[in-house]
């Protein structure tokens, strides 16, 4: 299947969860969807398109905290990024760990650094934070502050 | 000075530890054992372990996880034992100054003998760096 | 019961031959294999006193143990390496000097030097399961691979002199027996001697063979947890090696010491001239030297493979061939 062809493919498929298509490039492709559909959109690109779980990567954007999942179709050069949107407050999603074991490790970061909830994820530990790290204090949003008092931040010059 | 530390000077045994780098000061250093800038004509050779150690070179600005790794090694190390750190990251964490996960310069953790500057430094100001610090050791002690 | 006079003479001979001259003579070798290892590589080398130094600094450093490892065997094992090198250097050295009068060797004694020089390697198996480390672990079970593989192509090629000397089990004997003309001319002593040559490499723990040392692979292998005084004493004890097993090759195939040429006869024992027999000895070491130099180490199960099939075919030919009379 052709580029346009996938993208129609999922169009039609999807359509009532399909927020925005934005076509940035031959070889990527951004789709915007609705949180609650992201299994049943992720699951259909990876099993019958035959595409390749790459990464996700989160961020805070201000006014709201978006994921994007990044899948490659390599037979055809092409990069989708499913962009989904949540809010601020109470971030969650389903998780994705369940169907992909890639995104198991990612979703994890994602938690820990940015405290976004992945329900029904089966082992939610710490990644890559030291194991003194405060509970409940996500050093990739917009409002982290200091909290070591122990900290040196000037370059005493 | 005393026989001790005029051996240790004409004999260095190197180790190399990083603290979480982006490896280009350690490519730096593996760089310096290779037969262009030999180092094996001051008596330095690279140790295997911590505990045949004489010098400790350290790279990398330390991250949390790193820090009480680093503090256990450096318990380990057989005094007497100097210690250069190598690279912006080991002198004052460079770039990474404001990061939430490096709370604090290596010199404020364990006591540096001698700084080498750059983001790498070359091999030939790590070797000088390394000639400057015996010097130095021989001439106060 | 030995009298006072002979008793002194015991402690010279321990002390001079064994320790003095072979520490002195081993610590030079040392340097020359650093020295012609980098030249080889095209770089400058060590100074002349550079593993002097290498021990005198160790010295100085303070010794660290490791909570939990045994404090006898961690302290004693390099003790019992050194005290094994040094028994070897005296009856080797007695020999050399004076292979034909009553004080020298005695009946066997190279069977009891054949034992002694299982001691180096025991003490460094010892000490790397003293000290309560995985990888130490793992470096001292190679380090017993490694002797199981290569002790029986040793015994087999050392006993082509044995036999060529007439059944004598004294190594003055065998010394004497190469009066007429030494044994590496002979066929026979000529594989032999190439079959020690390779145990002699894996004894020191040299490439191709220095598996259980393998420094970027587990970080220093048995000698991990060391530091301090018991280090510099295995270094000591690794530099003696480099006089001792030459020496005792040279005894064995070369005709010691002395004037020899390669199979004519020239002279007697009394004449000892140091050019030759620092020649032969220099020699042995740049063979080991550029044997180290221009392979890469090999697998545990490749060395195992190697010293009890090629090795092994060529020792028994040369005992075959030695029992034949060539």
């Amino acid at each position: 299947m052709t580029r346009e062809e996938v993208l129609k493919d999922i169009q039609t498929k999807f359509g009532e969860v399909i927020i925005e298509v934005f076509d940035k490039s031959p070889k990527r492709a951004y789709i915007e969807i609705k949180p609650t559909a992201i299994v049943p959109v992720a699951k259909y690109i990876f099993r019958d398109l035959g595409a390749r779980f790459n990464i996700a990567s989160g961020v805070d954007a201000g006014t709201h905290i978006e994921i994007l999942y990044h899948l490659t179709i390599e037979s055809i050069n092409l990069l989708i990024s499913l962009r989904v949107k949540l809010d601020r407050e109470n971030p969650a999603i389903d998780s994705l760990a369940t169907s992909f074991e890639a995104a198991n490790w990612i979703e994890r970061e994602m938690h820990e650094l940015l405290g976004i909830e992945f329900k029904g994820h089966p082992d939610m530990r710490r990644l890559l934070l030291s194991d003194q790290w405060p509970e409940g204090v996500y050093p990739l949003r917009q409002d982290y502050e200091e909290w070591d008092e122990t900290a040196i931040r000037d370059r005493g010059v | 000075m005393g026989m001790k530390l005029k051996a240790l000077l004409k004999s260095p045994w190197v180790f190399h530890l990083s603290t979480g780098s982006c490896n280009n000061c350690d490519i730096e250093v593996l760089d310096c054992l290779t037969p262009r800038f030999d180092i094996e004509r001051f008596g330095m050779l690279l140790a295997g372990s911590i505990k045949h150690a004489d010098v400790l070179l350290i790279t990398g600005s330390c991250n949390r996880q790193s820090v009480e790794r680093l503090k256990r090694m450096y318990e380990q190390v057989p005094k007497p034992c100097l210690v250069v750190a190598i690279g912006e990251c080991a002198m004052s964490r460079g770039m990474f100054i404001h990061s939430y996960n490096c709370p604090v310069p290596l010199d404020k953790i364990i006591p540096v003998d001698a700084y080498i500057p750059g983001c790498p430094p070359k091999p030939e100001a790590i070797l000088a760096g390394a000639v400057k610090l015996i010097q130095k050791v021989s001439g106060t002690a | 019961m030995i009298t006072v006079s002979e008793g002194i003479w015991y402690i010279v001979y321990l002390l001079g031959y064994g320790f003095l001259l072979t520490a002195v003579i081993g610590l030079v070798a040392s340097w020359i294999d650093r020295k012609v290892t980098a030249r080889v590589q095209y770089r400058v080398g060590p100074p002349l006193l550079q593993p002097a130094i290498d021990i005198v600094k160790l010295l100085g450093k303070e010794t660290v143990i490791p909570a939990g490892a045994s404090r006898f065997a961690f302290l004693a094992a390099p003790l019992l390496g050194l005290a094994g090198v040094i028994a070897v250097s005296t009856l080797l050295w007695v020999n050399n000097f004076h292979p034909s009068e009553a004080e020298a060797g005695f009946m066997g004694d190279l069977i009891v030097v054949v034992y002694l020089l299982t001691l180096p390697s025991l003490s460094i198996i010892l000490g790397g399961f003293a000290s309560r480390n995985p990888l130490a672990s793992i470096g001292a079970s190679r380090e017993m691979k490694l002797i199981l593989s290569y002790e029986l192509p040793f015994v087999l090629a050392v006993l082509v002199p044995v036999v060529k000397s007439g059944y004598a089990l004294k190594l003055g004997a065998i010394l004497e027996a190469q009066q007429g003309g030494v044994f590496i001319g002979s066929w026979s002593g000529l594989l032999a001697f190439v079959v020690v040559m390779m145990c002699v490499q894996a004894k020191l723990a040299l490439v191709p063979f220095d598996i259980p040392d393998a420094e970027t692979e587990i970080c220093g292998g048995p000698l991990i947890e060391y530091s301090g005084a018991p280090l510099a004493v295995y270094r000591l004890m690794k530099n003696m090696l480099l006089l001792t097993l030459p020496l005792f090759v040279i005894i064995l195939f070369m005709g010691g010491v002395g004037y020899e040429g390669l199979g004519g006869p020239e002279s007697g024992y009394t004449r000892l001239s140091p050019l030759y027999g620092a020649l032969k000895y220099v020699g042995v070491v740049a063979l080991i030297t550029v044997v180290r130099n221009t392979n890469p180490r090999v697998r545990i199960d490749q060395a195992m493979r190697f010293f009890w099939g090629p090795m092994t075919i060529i020792a028994v030919i040369a005992l075959a061939l030695a029992l034949k009379g060539w």
